[in-house]
């Protein structure tokens, strides 16, 4: 079976190697022959891919231990859930994983496209390959998922060697999330490859109009969906797993995987410029060529060990290849700018300073601003140890210096943005739009400041996200307030009827609101408390409104792990109000020791209790109990960023008027002769905004 | 809250305190070595006296571990770090000597190295981390206002007129509009 899946990885190679070739071919031969011979290799990398993560799996579930991969990331006792998770649990499968999903892709846009625009499709097909052919080389000749254990002897004779149990699976791994973090992740960088393809296809095609924006916003979608998703499970898992408390850090995989999603973030707000007004094309082919450079930077942080993390794999030399693969990305992208950027030469200038189009260039260069400082932030030690030979840290508290005061300037936009009209916007629509959110957002921001919120960021956070969410709610309500006057109709009707109209805009809205819960999330850190006591049975600490009383500690075992764990009654305002179970596991397989959180959530805050371990002095067990505010928010304003995002992604269903000239029956059934009628039929057609 | 009786089906509930076993004896005599063996792993924990006051806890957070885990100190919590312990318990002295932040932080500068500070100086090099930040963000506006200006220079207001229509379409749209109004 390891022959079947190399064979499996290698036949993919050949037929990635065949796509890139015959659809140069087609390109410059203009012959269809190779073109359509070029798609069908395309589409069939996919399968091969299949085949071999089937093959990785198949060792998996068998407990297959002279696969290396399987030995190293797996035991017998494992779970079947997470032997299935085990795939991306190191490099060589991560790295298969990425390849799989980079086919599933390619296929998807090659099929759904297969007889449409056959000006750029060839060229899609043969950017797809290209990268395909990165990946592929590196699961085939550089970090190969299918190498077996054992060794050569004096005559060169190979002997296979079987470990008796796997290592098992990284203890951090073993928690749900882990399960679908990763692939959310995966499925947002690899998405990016899409509007990529299209992109650099298009420069390349020189392929007219905007055509290719139309074609890969929603891939560009999906692929923000996923990353969005990836980010927040990750930082969810951080939060329940890793019991320091939080769920941002500021590591550098963390801000890997925030780079491409700002950057996405800034193209689909810049995109709608060029759509509308034929404005910042160099600037939207930019920011999808960035975009997907910074993916591949992400996975080359990852995995070359050039910056220390908790997340990065071991070091190894693929780092190498992969800063290859980006200065060759690099240079690919800008010779076809250079060579065809006249093709990319505006329609339309900008007319005045306060309109959407200049929001959209602020909101763009504000993302972009932040992208740089978690960039720079990111990469300063390197930098650092390179000018001065010595290394120095780059934590949280610069990063939240930096871009925090970024972050509220992009808040405040995101209200402000979409209430500006296209071309110019009057004083009087600004002060009819901007008046009431604004004065009830410094009204909340007073009564704060009055019950005794002092911190700075935290009010102004509140009065911003009062005048965001108060002017999305007016945009809903003031379009809803005329369609339920026509229609004669409820006010709730009307929203979605007017969602349902331009599902792009209000769905846009509908993420911006997910956004506004996630800062006022985020800005509940300000309130965060924590205590640490070592606590024998019977002994009690307090925080906040909570007395925790530790009851007991016990142990439990089963075939994976062994816990130790405290029993402990939390008190609220005097009476006994919940038990939690905090507790740390030692996992046989891997021989690594975790902890299991215990968490009470509700929305105004975490009550969040670690055992810590036991005390080196005394021996008594040691509980860190924190009171996260707020932190409820960051996961519900994530689902509504889903959801609206989904909502963007749907067809508009306008209600049209169609003319059409019908025949009319008597209520005889005789038709009326000579005469026609012309009949108003109201149908819902599917159009794009 | 953490219901306990959902944890049934993933974690065995068999305790292996003395007098409390529910498993067969030789099962438990296993575990219970097993146990006993981990017992070492949970002792080096991070210590529960450390940064108790507020001034502790401030200083904690301009500090990071030294133990490759990324976090600042007051939130590691890493399982068997081999660092954090002892620089919260010093840390932890510093503030009980009552002194100076500075001092604080040069004294563990001087014993880990420029990495355990959690942020980069505002000294020598170091100084651009801060600056390039701001700076870039405010050399961009500035380009993309200049460019905005020079847009708005350029751009000229095209005539508001329709596509072009012959006089002899104008005088038949008359004559029809005229026939209309006549019926």
């Amino acid at each position: 079976m390891d022959i079947f899946g190399s064979f499996a990885l290698l036949l993919a190679l050949i037929a990635a190697l065949y796509a890139f070739g015959a659809g140069l071919a087609g390109i410059l031969t203009r012959r269809p022959l190779f073109t359509k011979s070029a798609r069908n290799a395309g589409m069939a990398v996919f399968g091969l891919v299949t085949l071999a993560v089937a093959s990785l799996e198949y060792f998996f579930f068998t407990d297959n231990f002279t696969m290396s991969y399987v030995a190293q990331h797996s035991n017998q006792a494992l779970p079947a859930f997470y032997k299935f998770a085990a795939l991306w649990a190191g490099q060589e499968g991560s790295l298969l994983f990425w390849s799989w999903l980079l086919s599933l892709y390619a296929f998807s846009a090659l099929f759904l496209n297969r007889s449409k625009h056959p000006e750029l499709m060839p060229f899609v097909g043969v950017v797809l390959a290209g990268v395909q052919i990165f990946f592929l080389v590196l699961n085939n000749f550089v970090a190969s998922p299918f190498q077996v254990l054992g060794a050569a002897d004096s005559a060169g004779v190979f002997h296979l060697a079987r470990m008796s149990e796997g290592n098992g699976l990284n203890p951090l791994l073993q928690y749900p999330e882990m399960v679908i973090h990763p692939p959310m992740l995966y499925l947002g960088y690899t998405g990016f490859t899409v509007p990529f393809a299209f992109a650099l296809s298009a420069l390349l095609s020189r392929y007219p109009g905007e055509k290719w924006i139309h074609i890969t916003r929603r891939w560009t979608m999906v692929a923000w969906c996923f990353q969005s998703v990836g980010i927040l499970l990750g930082a969810h898992w951080a939060y329940a797993v890793l019991g320091w408390g939080g769920y941002w850090a500021w590591d550098p995989v963390e801000n890997a995987s925030l780079l491409p999603w700002i950057t996405g973030t800034a193209f689909l707000h810049s995109v709608m410029m060029q759509e509308k007004r034929g404005m910042m094309r160099v600037w939207n082919i930019w920011l999808v060529f960035v975009t997907f450079m910074l993916c591949i930077l992400g996975t080359l942080l990852t995995r070359s060990g050039v910056i220390s993390s908790v997340h990065a794999f071991a070091q190894s030399s693929i780092g190498s290849w992969f800063v290859t693969f980006l200065g060759i990305i690099f240079v690919v992208c800008f010779a076809a700018w250079w060579k065809n950027r006249d093709y990319l030469r505006s329609d339309n200038q900008l007319d005045s300073l306060v309109s959407r189009e200049s929001s959209f260039l602020f909101n763009n260069l504000v993302l972009l601003a932040a992208c740089f400082a978690v960039l720079w932030g990111t990469l300063f030690p390197v930098l650092s140890e390179w000018v001065t030979g010595s290394k120095i840290s780059v934590g949280p508290p610069f990063f939240n210096k930096v871009n925090v005061p970024i972050a509220l300037f992009l808040l405040l936009l995101t209200g402000v943005g979409p209430l500006l009209a296209w071309r110019k916007t009057s004083f009087d629509a600004l002060k009819r739009n901007f008046a009431w959110p604004l004065a009830f957002g410094l009204i909340a921001g007073a009564v704060a400041f009055t019950l005794g919120f002092r911190n700075f960021y935290a009010l102004i956070c509140l009065i911003l996200s009062v005048f965001v969410a108060l002017s999305i709610l007016s945009e809903f309500y003031r379009g809803a307030r005329v369609i339920a006057s026509r229609d004669n109709t409820n006010l709730l009707m009307a929203i979605g009827d007017l969602t349902m109209r331009n599902t792009r805009r209000y769905g846009g809205y509908v993420v911006h609101f997910g956004m506004v819960l996630i800062f006022i999330g985020i800005a509940g850190v300000a309130f965060n408390k924590d205590v640490q006591k070592e606590m024998a049975p019977g002994e009690s600490l307090a925080i906040g409104s909570y007395r925790i009383l530790c009851q007991n500690f016990d142990q439990t075992a089963n075939k994976n792990f062994q816990s130790e764990r405290a029993t402990l009654e939390v008190f609220r305002n005097g009476r006994s109000a919940m038990m939690l179970y905090p507790e740390r596991r030692f996992y046989l397989a891997s021989g690594v020791t975790e902890t299991m959180v215990a968490i009470q959530t509700s929305p105004l805050r975490d009550l969040y209790v670690v055992y810590a371990g036991r005390s080196p002095e005394t021996g008594n067990p040691v509980i860190h109990a924190y009171i996260n505010p707020l932190v409820k928010w960051i996961w519900f304003g994530g689902l509504i960023v889903v959801l609206g995002t989904g909502l963007a992604m749907l067809p508009n269903r306008r209600a049209a008027l169609v003319l059409r000239a019908s025949p009319e029956r008597s209520w005889g059934g005789a038709m009326a002769e000579g005469t026609t009628a012309v009949g108003a039929v109201a149908r819902r057609v599917e159009s794009h905004d | 809250m953490i219901d306990p009786g959902s944890r049934a089906t993933s974690v065995s509930r068999t305790q292996i305190v003395p007098g409390r076993t529910a498993c067969r004896p030789g099962v438990a005599r296993t575990m219970l070595l097993a146990c006993l063996l981990a017992i070492p792993v949970w002792v080096v924990a991070p210590a529960a006296r450390a940064q108790e006051t507020a001034r502790a806890k401030s200083l904690g957070q301009k500090l990071m571990c030294v133990c490759g885990c990324n976090q600042i100190l007051t939130a590691c919590n890493h399982v068997g770090c081999t660092y954090s312990h002892d620089m919260l318990k010093e840390l932890d002295q510093h503030v009980a000597r009552n002194e100076s932040d500075d001092l604080t932080l040069q004294a563990f500068v001087q014993e880990y190295g420029p990495t355990v500070l959690a942020e980069p100086s505002t000294k020598g090099f170091n100084l651009t981390a801060w600056i390039v930040p701001i700076v870039v963000p405010v050399a961009a506006i500035v380009l993309v206002s200049e460019v905005v200006r020079r847009w708005r220079r350029r751009a000229v207001l095209a005539p508001a007129s329709g596509p072009g229509v012959s006089p002899e379409l104008v005088a038949r749209a008359r004559d029809e509009a005229d026939k209309g109004s006549n019926e």
